[in-house]
């Protein structure tokens, strides 16, 4: 094990069992991700990426195989010390209905810190500025349902990236969104990388985001079939 | 806070259910036990206001005397106990002498009550019923007599009234009062039978200078039925210090009627009001509920997040806690202001028929409703606490979404 990377999986197998039947998810995963990368998993439906991310982010536990978050082994973690985990050291970016819908583009952007027990002014201070990073601070005061869509995400990304997390996974981020808006909210993703250095790992498979990656691993039925630098 | 306010306003027709199941119980049970605790005060005022007080010494009865009393020689011993406990508010001598009133040619078996006027006003209502001349002086040779007797025995204020003494203790005596006032019964079977007259004629009657049938007692700070405990442990107490010979009867031998009453009302009231409470825990348990499904997704979103299991139980509990808290209060002022109206035009008069079986137990006619200002908090504070209670289940339901799954949830 290389002492460098963020995260490594070690011969990572999920297999769903819903009564009698067994679904392979993933088979065998090895995988290095290093802070700072910027990386894609693409792969057919069905081939495992949202299992990879689910086991990555701590929201679900690997049938065998380990998971190393900053040379900690994830197996060896109670479900409450994953869910502290989660708050801690990932930011998520789901496909849809990422926002609560009670609270405004503010409150929900900082709503992770709230939960860190962060305080007040202090939360609000950093929500508001990372809205304004990220060009959406006119939407503050707004609730999630009078926004549209690509502006929901960006929100989403705001609260991924407001408490700095060791990485962000985003899980088809862009699948409900048009093109234009897609290359819009990958551009962002981007550019809080290279700003910021924040690390992405994202699930997508829309070939059209895959040549502003820099590291692109495509997943078949379950295993590694490639992953290269870009 | 904030956001528990907007899950509430989000959705609102569900809210005003949850307020509902939680506001109506109470009001009703406020109602209700306003309705109880005002007739059981009237029941228990009667009962220990007309005749007996809160409770009575007397001779021991040794022997049948046919409903008399039997004759304490000399009423001074019990005088001094009672007198010696504070907590004893006031008592008067009573010496009741079975008679024969006669006028003319007419003749009446009657109850001679021998009573001192000024204490004894206190229990009895006779001197505010006073239609013709008036009460008993203290000291002074006078009668007072019922209507109905009046007219039985063709007398009017002035007239004398001859009284024959017929206590089984004592030998007959035979006394000419003359008749100071003519009260109007609350009930005509004590209106043509008892005859009152000043203690020092009674004793007269019977020719014992310091007899009496019965002390009748009244217990500090006994405001209704609520407070009979007080009377229990004044009574007891008293019982061990009273000189031998005497005893005590209580106002639950005297008025066995609101004894019972009492005794049969009370688990009836808290049966309803369970009832109550339990209608309403369902009710808030059923919407809670759904609400806490509809929610799978923000829920699982939360969790996910990293949300520990415990805030999303107490994010579910502060929407029910500020629910059923606000519930419970709107519950409680609608009671109180119903009360107050329905006593602000009067009460409810009750049908004749049942006006009449009311006042023959001597109550009044008109339902009247109190506000027991314990029993409104406690219909609140229970029917909220158990609200809270009914939440635990739909709160714990709500840690125990796997985050994945639930956000895979398709609404
Ligand atoms: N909870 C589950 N129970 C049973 N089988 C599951 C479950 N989740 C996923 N699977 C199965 O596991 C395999 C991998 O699913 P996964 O969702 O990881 O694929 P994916 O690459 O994200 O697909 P998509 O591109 O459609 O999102 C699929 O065959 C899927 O049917
Ligand atoms: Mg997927």
């Amino acid at each position: 094990m290389s002492n460098d990377a963020l995260i490594q999986t070690v011969a990572l197998e999920k297999t769903y069992r819903t009564g009698s039947v067994e679904t392979p998810a993933l088979n065998g995963v090895d995988l290095e991700l290093h802070a700072r990368e910027f990386t894609a998993v693409a792969g057919p439906s069905g081939s495992g990426k949202s299992t990879l991310l689910h086991l990555l982010g701590g929201l679900d536990r690997p049938s065998s195989g380990e998971i190393f978050l900053e040379g900690t082994a994830m197996s060896g973690l109670s479900k409450d010390q994953l869910s502290r985990l989660r708050l801690t050291n990932i930011g998520f970016v789901f496909q849809a209905y990422n926002l609560i819908p009670v609270l405004t583009v503010l409150e929900n952007t900082a709503f992770v810190l709230e939960l860190q027990g962060i305080v007040r002014s202090e939360r609000i201070e950093r929500a508001r500025k990372i809205l304004g990073e990220l060009g959406i601070e006119e939407y503050a005061d707004q609730y999630p349902n009078r926004i549209s869509g690509g502006e929901q995400q960006r929100v989403a990304v705001a609260r991924a990236v407001v408490s700095d997390p060791s990485i962000v996974l985003a899980d088809e981020p862009t699948a409900n969104l048009d093109t234009t808006t897609s290359l819009d909210l990958i551009d962002l993703m981007r550019r809080l990388n290279s700003e910021k250095g924040a690390t992405f790992f994202f699930a997508t498979h829309d070939n059209r985001l895959l040549d502003r990656v820099n590291r692109l691993i495509t997943l078949v039925d379950g295993e590694v079939a490639n992953d290269e630098l870009r | 806070m904030k956001a528990a306010i907007r899950h509430l306003k989000r959705n609102k027709g569900r809210s005003l259910l949850t307020l509902l199941a939680v506001l109506i119980p109470v009001y009703t049970l406020v109602f209700m036990f306003g309705f109880a605790s005002a007739n059981l005060r009237d029941m228990f005022e009667t009962a220990t206001g007309l005749e007996s007080g809160h409770f009575q010494v007397r001779e021991v009865q040794e022997r049948a005397t046919g409903g008399t009393l039997p004759l304490i020689d000399d009423a001074a011993p019990i005088l001094a106990t009672l007198d010696a406990e504070e907590r004893v508010a006031w008592r008067t001598v009573r010496l009741d002498v079975p008679a024969l009133a006669s006028a003319g040619n007419r003749s009446q078996a009657i109850l001679v009550q021998g009573v001192e006027p000024e204490t004894v006003a206190r229990i009895t209502p006779i001197e505010t019923l006073i239609v013709d001349g008036e009460y008993l002086a203290s000291g002074t040779n006078g009668a007072v007599l019922g209507e109905e007797l009046a007219v039985t025995l063709d007398l009017t204020v002035g007239d004398d009234v001859i009284l024959l003494g017929v206590h089984p203790d004592a030998a007959m005596g035979v006394l000419r009062v003359p008749i100071v006032g003519i009260y109007d019964a609350p009930d005509a079977s004590m209106g043509r039978s008892l005859i009152q007259i000043d203690l020092d004629s009674a004793r007269a009657l019977v020719r014992r200078p310091t007899a009496a049938t019965a002390v009748v007692a009244m217990v500090d700070g006994v405001t209704g039925p609520w407070d009979v405990d007080v009377i229990d442990e004044v009574t007891s107490d008293i019982s061990a210090s009273l000189p031998a010979g005497f005893e005590i009867v209580d106002w639950r031998q005297l008025a066995p009627i609101v004894d019972s009453y009492m005794r049969i009302l009370r688990p009836m009231l808290l049966l309803i009001a369970g009832t109550f409470f339990a209608l309403g825990a369902l009710v808030v348990v059923n919407t809670l509920y759904l609400s806490v499904m509809e929610r799978t997704r923000e829920i699982g979103l939360i969790l996910a997040l990293g949300s520990s299991r415990r805030r999303v139980m107490g994010m579910i509990l502060t929407e029910a806690g500020l629910i059923s808290g606000i519930g419970a209060l709107y519950g409680a002022v609608v009671g109180v202001a119903l009360i107050w109206i329905v006593e602000a035009i009067g009460g409810i008069p009750l049908p004749r028929q049942f006006a009449d079986m009311m006042r023959a137990l001597g109550l009044s006619g008109v339902l009247h409703l109190r506000i027991d200002t314990a029993n409104v908090i406690l219909s609140a504070v229970i029917m909220a606490a158990i609200a809270m209670i009914a939440a635990l289940f739909p709160a714990w339901r709500a840690t125990k979404f796997e985050p994945v799954e639930a956000m895979r949830y398709v609404e």
